[in-house]
Formats: structure tokens, C-alpha cells, sequence
């Protein structure tokens, strides 16, 4: 099967095309056109970009297996968590939403639940307390303040 | 003479104590990194940049911390090549073929120390080649004018797939896809704004510190888990040392000429530090193998180990003189110094002659502490191996977000950061290259000032980009490295290839 290549290269001259044409929109700058304005080097480089992508749906190369499905929802369930840890690090503070997400991650990866929170919950403490107090770089409290 | 008073200068900042300790601190922390597969150095660098700038270390203080862990990271990935069969980092392949033997023959102990003095021995000769080398180049530099640039910059991106690349499309494309990421933000010199679709954040442009942390750290993770690779892996037992100075003595020659062949593959483009291990093992082999080569001959260790790190120092030499830099690791050290507000370049070894040399001082320093470091302590290193990186990427990916947090204290950045991730692994799995794109997105602003200061000087005569003997013979390099691996390529990689299956059978 060629068909990742194909698909990508197809999306990236979705891109190429883009973004090449928003660069012949851009305003003419204050002080009128020169020899080279903001859109010169932007269109060379979706030239390059749409070369690139021509060459590799014309010649894809053997595809790299893609995971089953479960795994494909697993990472998007960590990617998911990812962007929640980066949510909850102001609102709850940092020390609980860091030993959520490292417990989970290493959960995730085969750990039993027990060493998972273990690891979650000393290395959430011990980072904590190196930034704030030995490297100086403050992190919210959160929820822990009183 | 000069170059040698100036070295002077250097080692006067690289000796204070507080040189010393970061050059410590960095030595440690290199190892580590390069020993833990799957946290290449690039990786590790770019980790430990976005914590730098937190804490406001100086610029010097940066980059000795940070060429420190860049030289340990090279130390570091022979250990898991000789004890796991793994090379921490792709050019310490070449060290498996005769390490891993000697390790199933019970004498890890003796292949962790002879790559430990041929790895210092790599180093050292390539400072100093750094040393007479960078001046000249530097020199040399200055004559380039805006098209001269342009063209340079053609041919960093061209060569950086190396004579090894797969597909030579795939790395133009990265690369194009990491300068136009770079595009985005207020165009500096016209003030119109290019893709932000008026988003405040995005004004400023894309943080490429951001966008390396999640390319690289992120996406490990992702693949992590997929692989369910969680558990690591079963490591051969540590001996007691006993190594004599006959042993030493007998792998030195090997370790010579190992540092002088990675030195030179490192300073030429598009070879690096891969190809510079993989010479010096195969001329080694060719000329002092009696059918002991593969089933654990030290000078099989040393040759390509002192040729990896020689080219590792060897790769400093075009990233300080000229901005461009052959490899990953030195890509994301050229981050850092853009982000210290520093122009690497010719100019640098003038405007900031003591940063520079101070650093190539510290490098001197950073290896004798490396080896010291090395030989007595290698116990530890490879008790922290045996973590299983269940417990270790976790926190790792923790370490990431709490450096990129720090550095703007904004959730958004994090965002960025998971974004590119995802984006990493599409790429991954798609075969893109990442190198060319963070590379992209370092030289972006400036491949763009220099087309754009040569066509104003020429009045928009396209010519100029073609119209002296220089620019011209880099374009032609650059045509070269572009085609070359396509005819080339397939040699040396069924060379590799067998070389490393021969060694599998014996």
C-alpha cells in the first residue's frame, strides 16, 4: 500500500496552493512596492512545497503501518490529557495536575496503578519544590493555597 | 599566534568556578541523556534550553552548560549500545557491531573504558581542529555578501538529508514546511502581517523552542506507547574493570585515526556524525582487522567511537563560523544561541570573541571532566539505565512542560507544544524528516533578509543571486548534495546495512 504518502502529499499541496495564494493577498506595504515585498519569498517557497507534493503523489513510497484503531484512540485519549494537563496547571496547581498526568501517562505505558501514582505523586512533589525553591521559577499553588 | 591568546582569553572565563560547575552539571546531565534510548541529544538539548533562559543564566553560562550536555550526549549513547545492543543516538550504531561482543564476552567493563578515552580522544583532536579551523573559516566568511548567503543557505537545507537520505522530496519539503512556519508573524522589515489571521499570539511568530520540545519530546512519548515499549530492556551484566596500560596503549592508533576522519566528515555538510563513525570503523577494519572485527575487538570500539565524537565537535565548526549547522543536536544549539539574541557567524568570532572562545575552552574542560567522570562513575549511569522508561518519559515529558511553562508561565504555549507533538508524529509516520523543519524555522528570517538585501542592492535583478564565482560554486555544491544521495544512496546504505548484518552472524 502507497497511500500515506499520497493522502500527505495531497494535504501538503492543499497547503502549498494556501498558502501561495494568501501570499499574493497580503497588503501592499506602507511606502509601496519594492523589489522583494512580503510575499516574494512566502510564493517561492509554496512553489517548493507544491514540487515536493507533486513528486510524492506521483512517487509515494511504501507506506509505514499505521497502529490499529484502539491504539489510534489510546494516543488521542493522552494527547487529550496532554492538553488538559496544560489546561489544569493555573486552576487546580501545578503539584496535583502534574501528579495526575504523570500517573496516567505511566499507567498508560504499563506501570501498575500503585507505582504509576508513586511516580506521579514523588516526581510531581520533588519537581515542584526544585523549581520553586531551588531554581526560583515560582508555579501556581493552585487548589494547595491557603 | 593570536588564535593562541585568544584561547587564553577562553580559558580564563571557562576556568571560573562557576564555569566549572555548569560544565559538571552538563557533563552529567549529557550522559544521561544520551544514554537513555529514545532521548537522542537533540532531544535533550532542547529540553534543557526553555529551563536555560528561565533561569536567566548568561549567555556563556548557556553554552557551556549546553555544549557540555551536547559533548556528554555523545559520551552517553555508547553506553547503551555496548550494554543493550541500542545505540542511545544514531551515529553510536557503528559502536554496537564490536561493543555489545565485548559485552557478551564479559568485558563491558573494559569496552565502557576504551570508549570512554577514545570518545575524549575524538573530542580533544577535533577541538582543536576546531580551534585552528573556525578562525580561518570565519575569516573566509566575511567575503560572503547577501547572495553568497542565500545560496549557503540553499545548501544547508539540500545537504542536511546527507549522503544517506531516503527521499531527497521528502527533506526539501520539510524544510519548506519549517520556513514557511518561520514566515508566520509581523514581517520584520515591511511590518505586514503574514498568517496570523489576526491572532494576537501569533504576531510575534511561532516559538521554534516550543515547536522543538514538541516535535521531538512529544512525539517519543507517542511513540512510546504504541510500541508499548515501556518496560526497556534487558542490559548485559557490568564486570569489574581490569584494563592495562597495554590495553590503552593498543587501541590508541585506532582512536587517532577514528578522531581525525569524524572530525572531517563532521565539519563538510550533509556528512556528520553518523557517516564519521561509520568511516572511521570500516577504515579500521580494513586496515588492522585479522577476522577479529565484529566479535569484540577493542579498536572496533574505539575507531568509531573517537570518530562520532570528533565529529560531533567537528559539526560546531560551519554552525559558529557560518550559522549553519550539518545535525540535529547542533540545529538546536544555533536555537539557542538565536534565542540568547546572538548571530552566529563570522562576526561572532569578533563581536563576541570571548563567548566564543570561552566556550571552546569550556569544551576543553567539559571532555577531561567527561572522561574522569567516566571511567569511575559509569557504575551510576548505568544503574539510571535500567529505569524503565515507563516510570523515566513521564516525567521527562513533565521536565519538557514545566521548562516551556516557565518560559511565558501560558497554557497556550503548552497547547503549542502537545500541537506539534501530534504534528510529530504524523510526520514521523509519514517519513518527514524533523531536522529540516526546526532548521527551517531557525534560518527562515534570515534566508529571507539576505534575498532581500541582495535583490534591493541589485535593483531586482534575479542575476545577483548567481553573480560571483562563490555563489555560484555553493549552488553547484548544493545541486550536488541534492542529487547525489539519490545516485549514491542505495550504495551506502546496503554498505551499512551489510556491514552491520556480517556482524549480527558472527
Amino acid at each position: 500500500m502507497r497511500i500515506n504518502d499520497r493522502v500527505f502529499g495531497m494535504l501538503m499541496l492543499i497547503l502549498a496552493v494556501a498558502y501561495g495564494w494568501q501570499a499574493t493577498q497580503f497588503p501592499i506595504p506602507f511606502g509601496g512596492q519594492e523589489s522583494v515585498g512580503p510575499e516574494t519569498f512566502p510564493i517561492m517557497l509554496s512553489i517548493v512545497l507544491g514540487i515536493s507534493s507533486i513528486y510524492l503523489i506521483v512517487r509515494p513510497d511504501p507506506d509505514e503501518k499505521w497502529s490499529p484503531m484502539a491504539m489510534l484512540i489510546e494516543l488521542s485519549i493522552v494527547v487529550l490529557a496532554l492538553l488538559a494537563f496544560a489546561w489544569a496547571i493555573e486552576p487546580i496547581g501545578f503539584m496535583p495536575a502534574a501528579a495526575l498526568i504523570v500517573s496516567f501517562l505511566s499507567w498508560r505505558m504499563g506501570a501498575s496503578v500503585t507505582k504509576s501514582l508513586i511516580t506521579g505523586v514523588t516526581s510531581s512533589v520533588i519537581i515542584f519544590f526544585l523549581f520553586n525553591n531551588v531554581l526560583e521559577l515560582a508555579l501556581p499553588l493552585g487548589l494547595l493555597e491557603f | 599566534m593570536d588564535t593562541m591568546s585568544l584561547l587564553m582569553q577562553g580559558f580564563s572565563v571557562a576556568l571560573t568556578p562557576e564555569s566549572i560547575m555548569f560544565a559538571v552539571i552538563g557533563a552529567i546531565l549529557g550522559t544521561l541523556i544520551g544514554a537513555l534510548p529514545g532521548l537522542g541529544p537533540a532531544n535533550g538539548v532542547a529540553i534543557l534550553i526553555p529551563l536555560a533562559f528561565s533561569l536567566g543564566l548568561s549567555p556563556t553560562s548557556s553554552l557551556i552548560l549546553l555544549t557540555s550536555v551536547y559533548a556528554g550526549a555523545m559520551y552517553g549513547g555508547r553506553i547503551s549500545s555496548i550494554l543493550l545492543n541500542i545505540p542511545g543516538d544514531e551515529p553510536a550504531m557503528m559502536t554496537c557491531l564490536d561493543g555489545y561482543p565485548m559485552a557478551l564476552k564479559g568485558k563491558a567493563a573494559e569496552a565502557l573504558a576504551i570508549s570512554a578515552i577514545a570518545s575524549f580522544i575524538g573530542s580533544f583532536i577535533a577541538t582543536i581542529g576546531l580551534v585552528i579551523l573556525a578562525p580561518i573559516l570565519a575569516k573566509f566568511a566575511l567575503r560572503f555578501g547577501p547572495s553568497e548567503y542565500f545560496a549557503l543557505f540553499a545548501l544547508a537545507f539540500a545537504t542536511l538529508g546527507g549522503i544517506t537520505g531516503k527521499n531527497q522530496f521528502k527533506t526539501l519539503m520539510a524544510a519548506a514546511i519549517g520556513l514557511m512556519i518561520a514566515t508566520v508573524g509581523i514581517d520584520i522589515s515591511t511590518g505586514v502581517q503574514r498568517y496570523t489571521f489576526n491572532t494576537l499570539e501569533l504576531f510575534e511568530g511561532v516559538d521554534f523552542i516550543i515547536a522543538i520540545v514538541g516535535l521531538f519530546a512529544i512525539s517519543e512519548l507517542l511513540f512510546f506507547l504504541e510500541r508499548h515499549a515501556g518496560d526497556g530492556l534487558k542490559q548485559v551484566a557490568i564486570n569489574k574493570l581490569k584494563l592495562s596500560p597495554k590495553d590503552i596503549v593498543k587501541v590508541l592508533p585506532a582512536s587517532f585515526r577514528g578522531a581525525v576522519l569524524g572530525f572531517i566528515a563532521g565539519v563538510l555538510p550533509g556528512a556528520g556524525a553518523s557517516l564519521g563513525s561509520f568511516i572511521s570503523y570500516t577504515l579500521e577494519k580494513r586496515t588492522s582487522d585479522k577476522g577479529e572485527f565484529g566479535k569484540g575487538d577493542p579498536r572496533g570500539v574505539a575507531a568509531p567511537e573517537a570518530g562520532n565524537n570528533g565529529a560531533a565537535s567537528g559539526a560546531l565548526v560551519p554552525m559558529l563560523t557560518l550559522g549553519v549547522p550539518g545535525s540535529g543536536t547542533t540545529a538546536v544549539l544555533l536555537a539557542m544561541l538565536i534565542s540568547l539574541n546572538i548571530s552566529p557567524g563570522p562576526m561572532l568570532f569578533q563581536q563576541n570573541a570571548d563567548l566564543v572562545w570561552g566556550v571552546i575552552a569550556a569544551m576543553f574542560v567539559g571532555n577531561l571532566v567527561l572522561l574522569l567522570l567516566n571511567i569511575p562513575m559509569v557504575g551510576i549511569f548505568v544503574k539510571l539505565l535500567s529505569i524503565p522508561p515507563k516510570y523515566l518519559m513521564p516525567i521527562v515529558t513533565l521536565i519538557a512542560s514545566v521548562g516551556i511553562y516557565s518560559v511565558s508561565h501560558s497554557a497556550l504555549d503548552l497547547y503549542f507544544m502537545v500541537g506539534f507533538g501530534v504534528a510529530g508524529y504524523i510526520f514521523r509516520k509519514v517519513d518527514i524528516p524533523l531536522v529540516p523543519i526546526i532548521l527551517g524555522m531557525l534560518l527562515g528570517p534570515e534566508m529571507e533578509k539576505s534575498l532581500r538585501h541582495a535583490l534591493v542592492l541589485s535593483d531586482g535583478d534575479w542575476g545577483v543571486l548567481l553573480n560571483s564565482g562563490l555563489s555560484i560554486g555553493l549552488w553547484v555544491v548544493a545541486i550536488l548534495g541534492l542529487i547525489l544521495p539519490i545516485i549514491v544512496g542505495p550504495i551506502v546504505r546496503a554498505k551499512m546495512a551489510r556491514s552491520k548484518d556480517a556482524a549480527k552472524e558472527a
